[in-house]
């Protein structure tokens, strides 16, 4: 599959031998040789596959710096990387790049119980911090399908959020400082365990900006004891309108649950069939809801959830008892992807965000689109936050096949912007979305935004070619690809 | 005085912009003009947003509304109020700070000022709740950014950069907030006679528990008074912890809360009194009046009780909040409000100075200013909104 990048500029890729020379004069872990590059020549978007002149490994902020204003002075970009679990390509190299990879940032520095907070290297994997904190009952809320793998640094880059979201909010929400580099190799620290920073908030800017205005070498998060108790309830509905009414009247009854995720049919056989995990398989909806708090809020709110839920019409019901059965509930929601690998030999997954009223309308539009693609199309959803990703079912050795599979899911996603969404709700845009942020955004808006990534980067070297449209047109995409189940992070759970 | 043009739209706001970076003429952006905060500014003209008034959107369900800037924050809080919704963030009132009373303002002024209340630790400040907005730039150019869905990673967040920045980036035009279920009950666990060195270990014992604080404050024995509930013994400090949620939930928190601290002189304020209690704290009402400075002492909460050691000689007062993240400070002269601003920079936080007086506004910054690099940064962000320099000039900093 094709993707455009910004030209290169042949004259850095004529001068690689002398800009590996002057590099290992700052770091001896540079990497340049065709082989050894492989590995990081793409990240979680796998499709796509682009090998840099020379990936470095910077050790310390020092390095780090001199090693951008090293580019700064000689023109070359600079893509950053942490863990390269990133489903949008956001830290794919360009040929004429040098690829910065943060993994030898891998320690947590502080953990920091009087001020519940954690300080550590960027490279350092999510879940690492709930691990380094959870003897005192602590944990980091945002919590990313793949936080095995996916580092807090890019989780930075991101703005990654989790199944927690709703009630947690997602890593803007849970940050407070950074350590960062501006391409010029300007090290500005943000933020830090004060609440709140005075002046522009830059730390909030960064969040999410994909890697476009720095590179991350120390970040600070607020961690929070863990809830006294957490319970699930399965609730399954003959429509995929009852489910969502039942969502939309959880919330307006002032219920903020931990997690709300809906399935719908052809994701709740397949799940079943692939994790055994007890779900009813006579249902169109099946929406899972998680409650924490101390026991009698959690049983108090339980109730609600289900007598809600009978004024909908569900007609299924199971809360759970232990936090074994919990899990279960929770089984076959974390293996959909994997499962519907078995449904078809590709599918790509889709990341939108939609008003929750919206969700039956969007479903249907999306089932009539795959009427109209004649593809099939699974559905789940992080109801609670209006998170959803459809899996677009299709053959990749059909060039015909995959075209339509790229089409439909860009219909997805113009639909999502018109009823009122956003284009990605947290897998980024990257270079994935990049050509869909005219659906949304016009000229003045896009223009701003670039005058910031000026501010920043004046040379537009850093991480260039993302994001922003370069091909000035609205089709094309690639997604989530992924080949007869061959997730290029089979271990990690994707939801 | 300055004139002032009241628009009545987008497109108006645009024009008037539009003419005055055509003109390299500076304007003032207000609201109702009711916040006295930030560095005073010379401008000719004055661009109010009070007129852009009313509520676009609410949805309950959806968690968020859309509303004009000039919209007063009392009428947004009313209707919310009806859907049993309330701001996470819980918004100051102002008013009281500048006006001796009660007038909370604008919802465009409170976003440009990044106001949040006593849940601050909990819920998040007013950035979190921010999910999209419009607004016209220093060049009269339309912009919009984020939208009316939690999450959403869609090209950089410039809610977050919006909140805060006093007018000088911007003229927002439409605002979309975050909003959250209003708690079904709620109550105050009050302990009397501790000393700061004890209120910050309370602090540390509770918040570190999982027992969701959501308010944490401290009146030392000399500012007690600022309180005016009759339940509060104005005769020793007094500490007090929010608790909010179910009935039954709220109940067992209490209960463990007093096993927690039972050799302590503890008390429960009831769901009014701790209305009253909080709402008092949130908009400052204790300060109503003064002449002396106010400010905002932001320390990693390990650091406070250093501040409140160091700066026990000198003549002042203030009360914790954020469970001890935050001292609200009213301090009688300049040299002292330095001396513990040069404290805060070399402590990891900051004091901001929220009400002076008009010649402190005049010559002396309100922002703790410490980094040569991100003011360099802050200008050349300013200069990618206001390429002219011609929103609300030096409100923020000398120069920018």
């Amino acid at each position: 599959m094709p993707l455009t990048l910004p030209t290169a500029d042949l004259d850095i890729i004529d001068n690689k031998k002398q800009i590996v020379k002057d590099l290992a004069t700052i770091t001896k872990n540079i990497i340049h040789s065709d082989e050894e590059i492989k590995p990081y020549e793409t990240d979680g978007l796998s499709v796509y596959r682009q090998k840099p002149i020379a990936v470095v490994l910077p050790e310390t902020t020092e390095q780090v710096s001199k090693i951008l204003k090293y580019c700064y002075e000689h023109k070359i970009k600079v893509v950053p990387r942490g863990a390269g679990t990133g489903l949008s390509g956001g830290s794919i190299p360009l040929a004429d790049c040098i690829l910065m990879g943060m993994g030898k940032f891998n320690k947590i520095l502080e953990t920091d119980f009087d001020n519940r907070c954690v300080v550590t290297q960027p490279c350092v994997a999510n879940l690492a911090i709930t691990q380094a904190v959870q003897h005192n009952g602590f944990y980091y809320a945002p919590d990313p399908s793949s936080q095995l793998a996916c580092s807090i640094g890019g989780n930075v880059a991101e703005n990654s959020g989790g199944v927690h979201s709703l009630k947690y909010g997602t890593t803007t929400n849970n940050l407070m400082g950074v350590e960062m580099v501006l391409m010029d190799g300007t090290v500005l620290k943000l933020g830090g365990k004060h609440l709140d920073s005075e002046g522009y908030d830059m730390l909030g800017l960064v969040t999410g900006s994909e890697g476009l205005l720095g590179v991350v070498t120390e970040v600070t998060v607020r961690i929070l004891k863990k809830p006294e108790s957490v319970r699930a309830v399965l609730i399954g509905f003959n429509t995929i309108e009852d489910s969502g009414n039942c969502v939309a009247d959880i919330i307006a009854k002032g219920i903020v649950p931990a997690g709300m995720e809906i399935m719908d049919k052809p994701l709740i056989i397949a799940t079943d069939n692939y994790a055994k995990a007890g779900y009813p398989r006579n249902v169109e909806a099946l929406l899972i809801v998680e409650l924490d708090g101390t026991s009698s809020e959690v049983d108090t709110l339980i109730d609600r959830v289900l007598d809600i839920a009978k004024i909908n019409q569900a007609s299924y019901n199971r809360a759970s008892n232990s936090d074994e059965e919990r899990l279960k509930f929770w089984k076959g929601r974390k293996a959909a992807f994997t499962a519907c690998g078995v449904l078809a030999p590709d599918y790509i997954c889709m990341d939108g965000s939609i008003p929750r009223n919206k969700l039956a309308n969007v479903l249907s539009y999306i089932n009539k689109l795959s009427e109209k693609y004649k593809l099939n199309v699974a559905n789940c959803f992080h109801a609670g936050d209006g998170n959803l990703h459809p899996l677009i079912m299709f053959d990749s050795n059909d060039p015909v096949e995959m075209k339509k599979a790229e089409d439909f899911g860009a219909d997805i996603l113009k639909y999502c912007v018109k009823v009122g969404g956003v284009l990605s709700g947290e897998h980024g845009i990257g270079v994935e979305k990049r050509e869909l942020m005219c659906e949304m955004f016009n000229d003045n808006d896009i223009k701003q935004q670039l005058k910031i990534k000026n501010a920043f980067d004046d040379k537009n070297l850093l991480n260039p070619g993302k994001v922003f449209p370069i091909l000035h047109r609205c089709a094309e995409g690639g997604r989530m690809h992924v080949h007869k189940s061959e997730d290029k992070f089979p271990h990690l759970p994707r939801f | 005085m300055s004139e002032t043009f009241y628009a009545r739209n987008e497109e108006e706001v645009s024009d008037f912009i539009f003419d005055h970076y055509n003109n390299n003429n500076p304007v003032e952006l207000i609201g109702s003009g009711s916040k006295k905060i930030g560095r005073l500014i010379q401008s000719s003209k004055n661009l109010s947003l009070k007129t852009m008034s009313g509520i676009l959107e609410y949805f309950p369900e959806e968690l968020y509304i859309k509303v004009l800037p000039g919209t007063s924050l009392d009428e947004i809080e009313s209707t919310l109020k009806e859907k049993n919704q309330f701001f996470g963030f819980e918004p100051n009132n102002l008013g009281f700070l500048y006006q001796g009373k009660s007038d909370p303002g604008t919802i465009g002024g409170v976003v440009s000022c990044n106001l949040s209340g006593p849940g601050r630790f909990k819920n998040g400040a007013l950035r979190d709740h921010v999910l999209g907005f419009k607004a016209v730039n220093g060049s009269g150019a339309k912009i919009k950014s984020g939208g009316t869905v939690v999450k959403n990673v869609t090209g950089y967040d410039l809610s977050k950069i919006i909140s805060g920045s006093f007018g000088t980036l911007c003229a927002l035009t439409e605002i979309n907030l975050k909003v959250s279920p209003l708690p079904d009950f709620e109550e105050t666990f009050l302990i009397k006679n501790l000393n700061y060195h004890e209120a910050l270990k309370v602090f540390q014992k509770s918040l570190e528990s999982s027992l969701e604080i959501s308010g944490a404050c401290y009146f030392s024995k000399q500012s007690v008074s600022f309180l005016t509930l009759n339940d509060v013994n104005k005769d020793t400090s007094v500490l007090g912890l929010r608790i909010q949620g179910p009935k039954t939930s709220v109940a067992e928190r209490i209960q463990s809360l007093s096993k927690m601290f039972k050799e302590m002189l503890v008390s429960v304020l009831d769901t009014y009194q701790t209305a009253i209690f909080w709402r008092e704290i949130k908009n400052f009402e204790g300060f109503a009046g003064s002449e002396d400075f106010i400010c905002k002492v932001s320390l990693p909460i390990t650091n406070m009780p250093i501040f409140l050691k160091h700066f026990e000689n000198l003549k002042f007062q203030y009360f914790l909040d954020w469970g001890g993240n935050v001292a609200w400070c009213k301090i009688e002269n300049k040299q002292d409000l330095n001396q513990m601003r040069m404290f805060c920079l070399k402590h990891d936080g900051y004091l901001t100075v929220m009400r002076s007086n008009d010649n402190f506004r005049k010559s002396e910054e309100f922002l703790t200013n410490s980094n040569l690099n991100l003011k360099i940064l802050s200008k050349k962000l300013k200069e990618s909104f206001d390429p002219k320099g011609i929103l609300n000039p030096n409100k923020m900093y000398s120069g920018i």
